[in-house]
């Protein structure tokens, strides 16, 4: 099979190590040049100042730009190969963003210009909100939190302060699923809530029966992801909704799973009150290695005045900055990661009404194909029709074979595909939860599947050694022992030996 | 649009799933949520269309505007080289570096990235990355009370108004008690008196206001009363001014947007974190250490995982997932860019230009509040109101500074402004606010 996804020909295999920037360094040798001072020179003196030259690596301009370039062409990712990462939506990132990303104002506007110089960027994020506020079906929006997870405090605390504003401080409680994100639990504690466990039925939904016995007058609201995180849509949503506003509480909504419903259906319309997106998963924003993201929190009209600000409003004649009237505070040092945001709307702009309305359902036509082809391999977590992502298990294999989903992942990374997310969600044993996204060809979908397949017989062979696996990269397993014992977190000889334990 | 299926893909993957239509795929949805009209958004653009709309409404933004505001950002110049590297799509477009044996770019850069902070804070051990300045400043102060059980913040006001809104905003005050001490003469009292109920005391190199001082004696007369000690550091001052490390501080943060990353808006930048190893089991975030794959070849992988929200939940040091490893790698290329001599250059001609600058404005009869005191940012005091002078300097096309008070505003210097621009900023100073 030669498809469009698999990265087997990268040139990754191999090599010696490549040394340390402060390896490649030679006193004298600089990259840097400067204009000469044109200002007639002063003393200075001021106790602050130092008297050497501060420790950096000397090096040529060229040995820098080899020496990146070199590592760069050690890292997998999504312009080179096919990443099926649950949960984490690795969609094709359009090119076109990085030009208008670039744009001169855009790019280069200082954050405390006026509001009188910056209509251009306050237009942009008006013109997001529209989209993001059309497709969670909410009335409002704030671009301050720079990720996901500060998305969901930002939840937190307007629910805190709501709560407080309506004399609602008994209500201490936050519910979230078993099968959450790590996120959650620890946003909701870093809000000062207690964290409250619900669990899921035998069909990978939410409990309803545990999450009545749940909840109390103690209840603030519930953190939930529809589809959940075993990649399910819970039908009984407006049910789940209806508990916890019954008994005063707010439900928000985790938008780590929203590619799923984009055009289907509409978390505003499921009875959520706050939605936060990740502008890096569902609206194709680069992954950057792990950031920048941008997390907008969109909100029911009830709760504007809440909103970390400023939000951007608009006039007659101009867009301006409003702080609301209750806001929850500032989440960001200035405007959340704005160049993020741009980026999302050059892509909404792309797709359009065509693209928009189809996105959840292409996202969900290439997960359930590729379940449909995967289950021939390896079975499936749960017995439902999956969203735009699903969890298969190897828990049997490891019984007879001792192959467990991690040996999977790591055979995997030599055949030129990325692992799928591995023991999450963190009650399914043995776990490999995998997310096409709308953007790969069926062509790479089956090689995936006839991949895998290839891999599960590999492994099952009589003199295979597990821990061999991965084969031909650059390096082999990481020995996960060494630094824990012996923990090196910078190229000085520094080690964290009190740290054994 | 971007998705990759033609007519015949599309019957196969129907034939698969046994369904004739996309519709087929969420009869398990209730039908009363389903949209049946789809989003009410404008229709589809191609690229070729869009680019006249996206020139357009950066357009609308005022052009070439010469900068003369910090607070935090400042406008360094960003070399090609660093902004090519930076974006070369196998960092842009990777993910978290779970799958050490496919990402050892990234987590070499990261370790260099951590590495570099180290050595210029004098620091044992840096993360990966926080969001920004601000939201860096409130993750320090969260390992500061942790360390101490302590209920009590000393934070220096010589802060941005907004890292203070953050600080408020993060930082439970139901809880915890946000004590700000006032500067005296711009700079921070040398006989503050720390009490054994302070968890942490945060204070910022240079000042917001743009003054410096040595903070050793302070540090140390805090960290005898067992407080925690937090610099909040100007990373692109760091080639001329001593090291927080050297002074003693236990915690540097900073916001490291002129290292690596355009103005943008205020973001994407990037939040440095750096502290000594007493520290590491509180450290926030994703930190990458040096180990060993099973031949014996070196290894960079993700480490102290115990820390994080994805394996301790709600036991985790913080919340953070999505960093700013971008932004991280931008910083990395762009201090190895500079190296010792071009970190210190840039230091160098800012004080130099912005000295330049005060005495050719005090020349000219204005007030330089912190003449003394100040490095490369200052205050100037102003006839007219603050905000009224800077909407008219806009109109002359300068940045002029960020509005401090009702007639008094910010003003910072970098290398890249040269002489005929501080003379034409002065200048227009000067006919704005006479009249």
């Amino acid at each position: 099979m030669h498809s469009g996804g698999n990265a087997s020909s990268l040139p990754l295999v191999g090599g010696a190590p490549e040394p340390t920037i402060n390896q490649l360094s030679k006193p004298g040798r600089r990259a840097s040049r400067f204009p000469k001072l044109d200002v007639p020179v002063t003393e200075i003196n001021n106790s602050a100042i130092r008297n050497d030259k501060p420790s950096l690596p000397e090096v040529s301009e060229h040995d820098l730009v080899m020496h990146y370039s070199r590592l760069a062409h050690r890292n997998f990712a999504v312009d080179v190969g096919f990443y099926p990462l649950g949960s984490c939506t690795m969609k094709y990132n359009p090119r076109f963003a990085d030009y208008v990303a670039g744009l001169n104002t855009f790019a280069n506007s200082h954050p405390s210009t006026p509001s009188a110089f910056t209509q251009g960027n306050l237009e942009v994020l008006h013109e997001l909100e529209k989209f993001l506020i059309e497709i969670t079906g909410m009335d409002n929006a704030t671009f301050q939190p720079p990720a996901g997870a500060s998305g969901e405090l930002t939840g937190l605390l307007i629910i805190k302060k709501y709560l407080e504003e309506n004399n609602l401080t008994n209500k201490t409680d936050i519910i979230v699923p078993d099968s959450a994100h790590g996120t959650n639990p620890a946003s909701a504690k870093m809000a000062g809530f207690n964290v409250v466990e619900v669990s899921t039925d035998v069909r990978g939904m939410v409990n309803i029966d545990d999450l009545k016995e749940l909840v109390n007058e103690n209840t603030a609201g519930l953190m939930l992801t529809n589809p959940n995180t075993g990649g399910l849509f819970e039908e009984n949503i407006m049910e789940i909704s209806n508990i916890i506003h019954e008994n005063g509480g707010l439900v928000y909504y985790d938008g780590a799973n929203l590619n799923a419903i984009v055009g289907v259906c509409r978390p505003g319309d499921m009875g959520f009150d706050i939605v936060h997106s990740n502008l890096h998963k569902t609206f194709a924003t680069p992954h950057g290695g792990g950031g920048p993201g941008s997390g907008p929190v969109a909100v029911k009209a009830f709760l504007k005045e809440y909103l970390p600000g400023p939000i951007v409003e608009k006039n007659e004649n101009s867009f301006e900055w409003y702080m609301p009237k209750l806001s929850i505070g500032r989440m960001h040092g200035y405007h959340g990661n704005f160049l993020v945001a741009l980026r999302a709307l050059v892509y909404m702009k792309l797709l359009g009404k065509e693209g928009l309305d189809t996105l959840g359902s292409y996202a969900v036509l290439n997960a359930r194909y590729l379940s449909s082809v995967i289950s021939k391999v390896i079975p499936l977590a749960y017995n439902e029709p999956c969203m735009h992502e699903f969890v298969a298990t190897v828990k049997d294999l490891k019984k007879s074979h001792k192959i467990k989903a991690y040996d999977v992942g790591k055979a995997l990374l030599d055949k030129g595909f990325h692992s799928p997310t591995i023991y999450f969600p963190l009650i399914i044993e043995e776990a490999l939860m995998f997310e096409p996204t709308e953007t790969q060809t069926v062509d790479t979908l089956d090689d995936l599947a006839d991949t895998l397949k290839v891999i599960i017989d590999e492994l099952q062979g009589e003199d295979v050694s597990l821990e061999e696996y991965p084969k031909n990269l650059p390096v082999g397993r990481p020995n996960e022992l060494i630094p824990a014992k012996h923990l090196t977190v910078n190229w000085g000889d520094f080690e964290l030996l009190e740290l054994t334990e | 649009m971007f998705v990759p299926h033609s007519e015949i893909d599309l019957k196969k993957m129907f034939e698969e799933l046994s369904i004739s239509s996309l519709d087929d795929l969420f009869t398990h949805i209730p039908e009363t949520l389903k949209l049946n009209d789809g989003l009410n958004v404008p229709p589809s653009l191609s690229e070729l269309e869009s680019i006249s709309d996206f020139e357009n409404l950066e357009s609308k933004n005022t052009q070439n505007l010469i900068c003369f505001a910090g607070g935090g950002h400042y406008d360094v110049y960003l070399p090609q080289t660093v902004k090519s590297l930076t974006m070369r799509p196998e960092f842009m477009t990777s993910y978290t570096p779970y799958q050490a044996e496919i990402s050892q770019g990234i987590l070499q850069v990261l370790f260099e990235y951590q590495s570099l902070i180290c050595d210029l804070t004098d620091m044992e051990l840096a993360n990966a990355s926080l969001y920004d300045g601000a939201t860096s400043v409130a993750e320090a102060i969260s390992v500061a009370i942790n360390k101490t059980k302590r209920d009590n913040v000393v934070i220096s006001n010589g802060f941005n108004p907004n890292t203070k809104e953050v600080v408020n905003t993060l930082v439970d005050r139901n809880k915890f008690n946000v004590n700000y001490v006032d500067l005296v003469d711009y700079l921070f009292p040398e006989d503050y008196v720390f009490s054994q109920d302070d968890a942490a005391f945060i204070v910022s190199l240079p000042h917001y206001e743009g003054s410096a001082q040595d903070l050793t004696s302070i540090v140390h007369n805090a960290k005898a009363a067992g407080v925690i000690t937090i610099c909040y550091a100007d990373p692109s001052m760091l080639g001329i001014l001593k090291s927080p490390g050297s002074m003693g501080f236990d915690i540097v943060v900073a916001e490291g947007q002129s290292m690596g990353s355009p103005l943008s808006f205020g973001g994407p930048t990037v939040g440095w974190f750096a502290t000594r190893k007493e520290l590491a089991r509180l450290v926030p975030g994703r930190i990458i250490g040096e180990s060993r794959d099973s031949n014996n070849t070196k290894t960079y992988v993700m480490t102290l995982r115990a820390r994080e929200q994805d394996i301790r939940r709600e036991k985790a040091s913080s919340n953070i997932c999505t960093n700013q490893t971008l932004n991280a790698v931008g910083s990395t290329i762009h201090l190895s860019w500079l190296g010792p001599e071009g970190l210190y250059e840039i230091g160098y001609q800012a004080i130099q230009k912005a000295s330049y600058m005060k005495q050719l404005l005090s020349d000219k009869n204005f007030n330089v509040l912190n003449h003394t005191s100040s490095l490369r940012e200052f205050l100037v005091e102003t006839k007219k109101s603050a905000e009224e002078v800077i909407l008219e300097m806009g109109s002359k096309g300068f940045l002029a500074g960020i509005k401090y008070d009702d007639n008094q505003i910010l003003v910072a210097v970098t290398e890249k402004r040269t002489k005929a621009q501080i003379d034409n900023y002065v200048e227009s100073l000067m006919e704005v606010d006479n009249a």
